[in-house]
C-alpha cells in the first residue's frame, strides 16, 4: 500500500544543492576579494544590472545561503510531517520553490548596486514571505498573517521607492555608489534617508511596525527560522546598512534609529518575558535583537558599524538554531507552549545541548560567538556615553532572562507525562547541532567571523572599521558590563513574581491600544470604502458613466468658449470625401439605432452594426489596418456576448429588458448624451476635416519604415518602433487570460 | 436556424481551412501589406470559434485537435519575450531587431526573415491562444437548462 501523503524529495534536494552551491561560490568570490557584474539593460533610463559582492553583500549572501542550506535540510524532514498534519497531499514544490525564491532574492538584494534592481529584489522578498507565511492556506490565521506581513512591508516599500526616485532626481543616477559619492548633507538626503529607514524598520519589525512578526508565526517553523535569521527581517537591517553612508549624513535620522532601536529592545524583551507560546517568545526576541542592531547603527561611529554587522552574524546562527529547536520539540511532542513542555533534557540530550549552546550564544556567555557580539556592542555604547552603556546592560540582561526562561522551560523541570519519552529524530536535530557548532566555533576562533563583520562594516560605513574581539581576563569595562548583564538577568528570573503582573499589563495594553489594533481598524475601514464604491458602480452602470460624459462635454464646451474666435475652424468637404461622409452617415444611423432596442440580443446586434459601419469609415479614411482590426474585434465581441447571454436564464434577461434602466431618468439621460455627443462631434470634426501635414513622430515612422525592412507602417510600428509597448500589451492580454482561467476554471488554461 | 442545423455545421466545416489559410497569409504578408500578427491571430481564432459555435465544445474537440490551442498563448508570450530580450545578452537594448537597418534581408517569396517577424509570430500565437481560450471558457461553462 503506497502512502498517499508521500512527497517527492526532488524539490528539497534541488533547493539544498542550490543553497550549498551558492554558499560555496559566494565564499570563493568573497575570499578572492569580491566580484562585480555590470550589464546595461535599459541604457536610455540609466538602468544597469549591477551586482557587486562587497563585504556587506558577502555577509548577507553567505547568511542567506548558509543558513538557507541548513534550514532547507531541516525542512526536507519537517515538511512531510507538516503536510500530513494538515491533510495535504502535495505542497513540496511550492514550498521549496518559494524558499528558493526567498534565498535568491536575498542574495540579489544583498549584492545589487543599482537602486531599481535593489527595489525589485526588496519586493520579491516580500512576495516570497507572503507565499510562505500563508503556506497553510486552509487556516484563516495563516492567511491573515500573510496579508498583514505583505501589507506592512509592501506599503512601506513604496517609501523606499519614493526615496530612490528622490535620490535619482537629485543626483541623476540610480547607481548607489555614485549617489553615495556625490551626496552631501541636506534636505533631500535627510528625507530620503528617513524614508529608507522607515522601510527598513518595518521589514525588521521594529516598534511601532513590529506587530506583523509575531503573527507571522503562523508559518511552518523552517520558514520562521529563515525569516528571522537570514531573510525577511534581516533584509530590513541590511537596507539600513546599505544606505548607511546616506543615513549617516543626517543626525536626525540617526537619533530616530536610536530611539526606535531602544524602544524595540524594551518592547520585544518585555513581551518575550510574558509570552508562553514557544515561537512567540522567539519572535519578540527577534524584535528585541534587531533593536540592538538598529540601536548600534543609530549610535554612529566605526565601532558601532562593525558591532552591528557582527551582531547580525551571531544572532542569525543562534536564532535559527533556537527556532529549529522549537519546531523539533513541537513536532515530536505536539506541545506549542512553555506550559506544556519541560524536562526534555533526559529524552533528547543532544538537542538540549545544541540549543543550550545557541541560547548561550544569544545570552552572550563566554565560549560562544555571542560573547563577542555583546563585547563589541558594549564598546560601541561606551564610546557614546555612560547612559547608553547602562541601556546596553539592561538590554543584555533582558535577553539573558528571556532566553534562559525559554531554554529552561523546554528542557528542565518535570517532564510532561503526556509525552515524557518523545524525542525528535536525527533529521530535525542535526541542523541544530551544526548551527550550535558554528556558535561555539565563533566563540573559540572568532577571527573569520570578525573579518566578515569588518568587511561588511567597512562597506556600510564607507571607511575601514577595524575592531578587536578577544577574551581578556581582567576587569575592563566590557567584562564588567557582561557580568552585570548576567547578574541582572538572573535577578530578573529570580524576581519574576514581582514584575510579571506589570509586564502582563504592558502586553495587554499593547493588544488593546497598540498599532495592531490601528492596522485592523484601518483595514476594515478601507474594506468598507471599497464595498461602497463597488456597490455604487455595480448597482447602476449609468450612474458611473454619467459623470464622465457630463465632464467631457462641459470641459470641451468650456474649451471652445475660452479659445479666441477664429481658432476653431472646420475644413471644407469636397466631392472626394463623399464615400467617407456616406459611411459616417450610416454609422451615425447605427449609433442612433442603438438607443431603441429593449431586448439584449437586439442591442448587441445593433452595437455590432455600429462597429461594422465604423470599420467601413476607417477603410475610407485610409486606415485599412484599423478597419481590419475593427471588423475582427467586433465579431469576437458579438460572439462573446452571445455566449454569455446563452448562460443567463432567459427569465432574467426578459425581466431586465422589460424593467428598463434603474431610476428611469430618460430626459436627463438624453440631455447628457446630446450634450457630450454634440461637443465630441465638434472637436472630432474640426480635427479630422483638416488633415494636418504629417509631422513629428508619425512622419519619422513613415520615413524609417524602409529601414525596418517593412512596407507596412502599422506593422513596423507594432513590431519594431513601439515594440516594447506591444510586448507589454500582449503580456497584459496573457495576464487577462490567466485571470479568466483563475475565475472560471480554477487556473486551468486548457 | 439552430446551432446544430446542418447548414451552420456545413458552412463551419467548409470555411475552417480557408480561414486558417487567410490567417497564414495575413501573417506572412504582415511586413509588406495590410494586417499583422494581431489580425492574423484573431482571424484564425474566429475560424476555430466558429467550430465551437456550430458543434459545441465536446463535439469540436473530438473532431479537431484544438483542445490545447490556448497553450499557444504561453508559447507566443515566450517567443515575444525571447525576441525582446535576446539582444540584451549581446549588450544591445531590448527589442533591437536583426538584421540591422542597412543589411540585406533574405526573402522567401514575400516572407522576409526578420526577428521582427518572429516577434509578430509571437503576437499571433498569443492572440490566437487567448481568443480561443476566452471563447472556450465561456462555452464550457454550465448554462441554464432550457
Amino acid at each position: 500500500v503506497t502512502d498517499p501523503y508521500r512527497t517527492s524529495r526532488a524539490p528539497a534536494v534541488a533547493s539544498i544543492a542550490l543553497a550549498v552551491a551558492g554558499f560555496a561560490s559566494l565564499l570563493a568570490i568573497h575570499l578572492r576579494g569580491g566580484g562585480t557584474v555590470d550589464w546595461p539593460w535599459a541604457p536610455a533610463l540609466g538602468l544597469r544590472l549591477h551586482f557587486e559582492l562587497d563585504g556587506l553583500g558577502a555577509l548577507y549572501g553567505l547568511l542567506a545561503t548558509g543558513i538557507g542550506a541548513l534550514v532547507f535540510a531541516y525542512a526536507a524532514v519537517y515538511l512531510p510531517e507538516h503536510l500530513r498534519a494538515h491533510d495535504r497531499r502535495r505542497g513540496a514544490v511550492p514550498f521549496f520553490g518559494a524558499l528558493t525564491l526567498f534565498m535568491v532574492s536575498m542574495v540579489g538584494l544583498a549584492t545589487a548596486q543599482d537602486l531599481v534592481l535593489l527595489f525589485v529584489f526588496w519586493d520579491l522578498t516580500a512576495v516570497a514571505s507572503y507565499l510562505l507565511i500563508g503556506f497553510d492556506r486552509d487556516e484563516a490565521e495563516s492567511r491573515r498573517a500573510a496579508l498583514m506581513a505583505l501589507l506592512v512591508t509592501g506599503v512601506s516599500a513604496v517609501l523606499l521607492l519614493i526615496a530612490i526616485l528622490l535620490l535619482a532626481a537629485e543626483y541623476g543616477t540610480f547607481s548607489l555608489p555614485e549617489i553615495v559619492e556625490r551626496a552631501r548633507p541636506g534636505a533631500t538626503v535627510t528625507l530620503a534617508a528617513a524614508l529608507v529607514a522607515v522601510a527598513g524598520l518595518a521589514k525588521s519589525a521594529q516598534v511601532p511596525l513590529h506587530f506583523w512578526l509575531p503573527r507571522a508565526m503562523a508559518a511552518p517553523t523552517p520558514v520562521s527560522a529563515y525569516l528571522h535569521s537570514a531573510a525577511m527581517v534581516a533584509a530590513g537591517v541590511f537596507l539600513l546598512s546599505r544606505f548607511y553612508p546616506l543615513i549617516r549624513l543626517s543626525g536626525e535620522v540617526l537619533d530616530g534609529l536610536l530611539v526606535i532601536g531602544l524602544a524595540s529592545i524594551a518592547v520585544g524583551g518585555i513581551l518575550a518575558l510574558t509570552r508562553d507560546v514557544l515561537k512567540q517568545v522567539l519572535a519578540y526576541s527577534t524584535i528585541s535583537q534587531y533593536g540592538y542592531v538598529v540601536t548600534m547603527l543609530g549610535l554612529g561611529g566605526r565601532k558601532a558599524a562593525l558591532a552591528a554587522s557582527f551582531y547580525v552574524i551571531a544572532h542569525a546562527m543562534a536564532k535559527s538554531a533556537l527556532f529549529l529547536t522549537a519546531g523539533a520539540v513541537t513536532q515530536a511532542t505536539g506541545a506549542k507552549a512553555l506550559a506544556q513542555t519541560g524536562g526534555m533534557l533526559r529524552a533528547s540530550p543532544l538537542l538540549a545541548a545544541a540549543s543550550g549552546v545557541a541560547a548561550a550564544g544569544l545570552a552572550a556567555l563566554p565560549l560562544t560567538i555571542g560573547f563577542f557580539k555583546d563585547e563589541l556592542f558594549f564598546a560601541a555604547a561606551l564610546e557614546r556615553g555612560t547612559v547608553w552603556a547602562v541601556a546596553a546592560v539592561i538590554a543584555a540582561a533582558l535577553t539573558f532572562a528571556y532566553i534562559a526562561r525559554f531554554w529552561a522551560g523546554i528542557f528542565l523541570g518535570p517532564p510532561n507525562p503526556a509525552h515524557a519519552d518523545a524525542s525528535p529524530g536525527p533529521g530535525l536535530t542535526v541542523p541544530v547541532v551544526v548551527l550550535a557548532a558554528g556558535v561555539l566555533l565563533g566563540g573559540v576562533v572568532v577571527s573569520p567571523f570578525l573579518h566578515l563583520g569588518e568587511a561588511a562594516g567597512a562597506a556600510s560605513y564607507g571607511a575601514p572599521t577595524p575592531g578587536k574581539a578577544a577574551y581578556h581576563l581582567d576587569l575592563r569595562a566590557e567584562n564588567l558590563m557582561a557580568l552585570a548583564a548576567y547578574a541582572g538577568g538572573a535577578l530578573l528570573l529570580a524576581t519574576s513574581a514581582l514584575w510579571r503582573p506589570a509586564a502582563l499589563a504592558v502586553a495587554r495594553a499593547g493588544d488593546v491600544a497598540g498599532p495592531a489594533r490601528l492596522y485592523t481598524s484601518g483595514l476594515a475601514a478601507l474594506n468598507d470604502v471599497s464595498d461602497a464604491v463597488h456597490d455604487f458602480e455595480v448597482r447602476d452602470l449609468r450612474a458611473r458613466i454619467r459623470p464622465i460624459l457630463v465632464m467631457a462635454g462641459v470641459l470641451v464646451a468650456l474649451g471652445i468658449a475660452a479659445t479666441p474666435t477664429g481658432t476653431y475652424v472646420v475644413g471644407s468637404i469636397t466631392s472626394n470625401d463623399l464615400p467617407l461622409a456616406l459611411a459616417l452617415l450610416v454609422a451615425s444611423g447605427a449609433a442612433v439605432a442603438c438607443v431603441f432596442p429593449r431586448r439584449h440580443l437586439m442591442l448587441v446586434l445593433t452595437v455590432s452594426a455600429f462597429g461594422f459601419s465604423m470599420a467601413v469609415a476607417y477603410a475610407f479614411f485610409a486606415a485599412p489596418d484599423v478597419a481590419l482590426v475593427a471588423v475582427l474585434v467586433e465579431t469576437v465581441f458579438a460572439l462573446l456576448f452571445l455566449g454569455i447571454f446563452s448562460l443567463m436564464p432567459g427569465g432574467v434577461l426578459r425581466r431586465e429588458a422589460a424593467a428598463g434602466p434603474i431610476g428611469n431618468r430618460r430626459r436627463v439621460n438624453a440631455a447628457i448624451a446630446a450634450l457630450s455627443g454634440v461637443f465630441a462631434s465638434a472637436v472630432v470634426w474640426a480635427a479630422l476635416s483638416r488633415p494636418a501635414s504629417q509631422q513629428g513622430a508619425a512622419a519619422d515612422q513613415v520615413r524609417l519604415t524602409p529601414d525596418a525592412h517593412a512596407k507596412d507602417v502599422v506593422t513596423a510600428i507594432l513590431a519594431d518602433f513601439r515594440g516594447l509597448d506591444t510586448l507589454v500589451e500582449v503580456t497584459v492580454v496573457f495576464v487577462a487570460v490567466l485571470g479568466m482561467a483563475t475565475l472560471l476554471r480554477r487556473g486551468r488554461i486548457t | 436556424v439552430t446551432r446544430d442545423s446542418p447548414l451552420t455545421q456545413g458552412v463551419a466545416r467548409l470555411v475552417l481551412a480557408p480561414t486558417l489559410l487567410v490567417a497564414a497569409a495575413v501573417l506572412v504578408k504582415g511586413y509588406v501589406d495590410t494586417g499583422d500578427g494581431f489580425a492574423a491571430g484573431v482571424i484564425a481564432a474566429l475560424g476555430i470559434s466558429l467550430q465551437y459555435v456550430a458543434f459545441g465544445v465536446e463535439e469540436t474537440e473530438r473532431r479537431l485537435p484544438v483542445r490545447h490551442v490556448p497553450l499557444l498563448a504561453v508559447a507566443g508570450l515566450l517567443l515575444a519575450l525571447a525576441v525582446a530580450f535576446v539582444p540584451v545578452a549581446f549588450g544591445e537594448p531590448p527589442l533591437r531587431h536583426w538584421p540591422p537597418a542597412d543589411a540585406e534581408v533574405i526573402h522567401l517569396g514575400t516572407l522576409e526573415i526578420l526577428s521582427a517577424v518572429a516577434f509578430d509570430l509571437g503576437v499571433f500565437l498569443l492572440v490566437l491562444g487567448s481568443v480561443v481560450a476566452a471563447i472556450r471558457f465561456v462555452g464550457a461553462l454550465e448554462g441554464p437548462r432550457p
